[in-house]
């Protein structure tokens, strides 16, 4: 019996001899077509490289970066030495005062039931409405 | 090597001459193998005419750790597999499809007493054993070009190179037998 190994080494032979057994030929034909094909081919532009992976301390980094600015940017507010002119402060101007209506008001205490209670009460506002008319004269 | 490299520099930047003269030692081993890929000789020619274009146009994404022929077999496997892929035609189709006497591997081969192993290969091996065993045998390629080849773990390459040549020993030994009677 055959030992594996000159088996194997037999095997790969015989596949490697086989294989130069296949005979291809580039045709003429198949060359020019390939040549043409190249021609009209233009090399694709690499692709833009993906951005670099940031490493774990960058949003420490970032933040302590837009603190310092933030810091930076308060103190030079602050400790700037000109002084803005004082804005006076905006007086109100009472324009024809509104007279002052004499209003006769007591407080209700609710004794009846609610309804007779509300009747009671939309009369006495009709009623302050219609002296009300009449001292402003319409 | 060095000529390699300059030869791809030059064609990355255009020299459809300085790619010409890249692939010209791979040109007819890629034919080669896809001829016992595709079920007639001009799909493999379309397949080889297709590699060199996408090589061409995508050589910017070579990276030179790998071998040139390893990226270049990587695409034609990948052209290949397009010619049936499951949304045109069911590989087991494609496979009834390479009949006796369209089998452009039964053309390329010369007549000869016994029948090639490869041939034996194809009808015993699955597509991507038979591409591993190719890249192993044919072309003395390393096992862990093979597994980047067939974007593959190196494991399954071991394990499937030896699986492949199990099967081959059985048929060349089946062979012999039947020769000597």
């Amino acid at each position: 019996m055959t030992p594996p190994n000159t088996l194997m080494d037999k095997l790969a032979l015989k596949l490697r001899e086989d294989a130069d057994k296949i005979e291809v030929r580039i045709s003429d034909e198949l060359d020019h077509r390939i040549e043409a094909s190249l021609r009209a081919a233009a090399p694709a532009k690499p692709a833009r490289p993906a951005p670099r992976a940031r490493p774990p301390w960058f949003w420490l980094a970032s933040a302590l970066t837009g603190a310092t600015a933030a810091i930076a940017v308060l103190a030079i507010v602050n400790l700037s030495g000109v002084d803005e002119p004082a804005v006076p402060a905006p007086t109100i101007v009472a324009a024809d005062p509104m007279p002052l209506l004499d209003l006769d008001t007591e407080a209700v205490t609710l004794t009846a039931p609610l309804q007779q209670e509300l009747e009671d009460l939309q009369s006495d506002l009709k009623k302050a409405e219609e002296k009300v008319r009449r001292e402003i004269g319409l | 090597m060095a000529v390699e490299l300059q030869l791809i520099d030059a064609a990355k930047a255009g020299s459809v001459e300085a790619f010409t003269e890249l692939v010209s030692a791979y040109r007819e081993r890629l034919l080669r193998f896809l001829v016992t890929r595709c079920a007639s000789l001009a799909d493999a020619e379309d397949a080889l005419q297709d590699t060199l274009i996408a090589a061409y146009r995508y050589l910017h994404s070579y990276d030179p750790r790998w071998r040139f022929s390893t990226w270049l077999y990587r695409i034609a496997i990948r052209n290949a597999g397009k010619l049936h892929a499951p949304e045109l035609v069911d590989v087991n189709e494609a496979r009834d499809l390479r009949d006796e006497e369209n089998d452009p591997l039964a053309h390329c081969i010369a007549a000869s007493e016994s029948e090639n192993l490869w041939v034996a290969a194809r009808r015993v091996l699955s597509d991507d054993v038979f591409a591993a065993m190719w890249l192993r045998y044919a072309e003395d390629m390393s096992v862990n070009d093979i597994s980047k080849t067939l974007d593959r773990s190196v494991s399954w390459t071991k394990v499937n190179l030896m699986r492949g040549r199990r099967s081959l020993e059985s048929q060349l030994n089946d062979a012999a037998e039947h020769a000597y009677g």
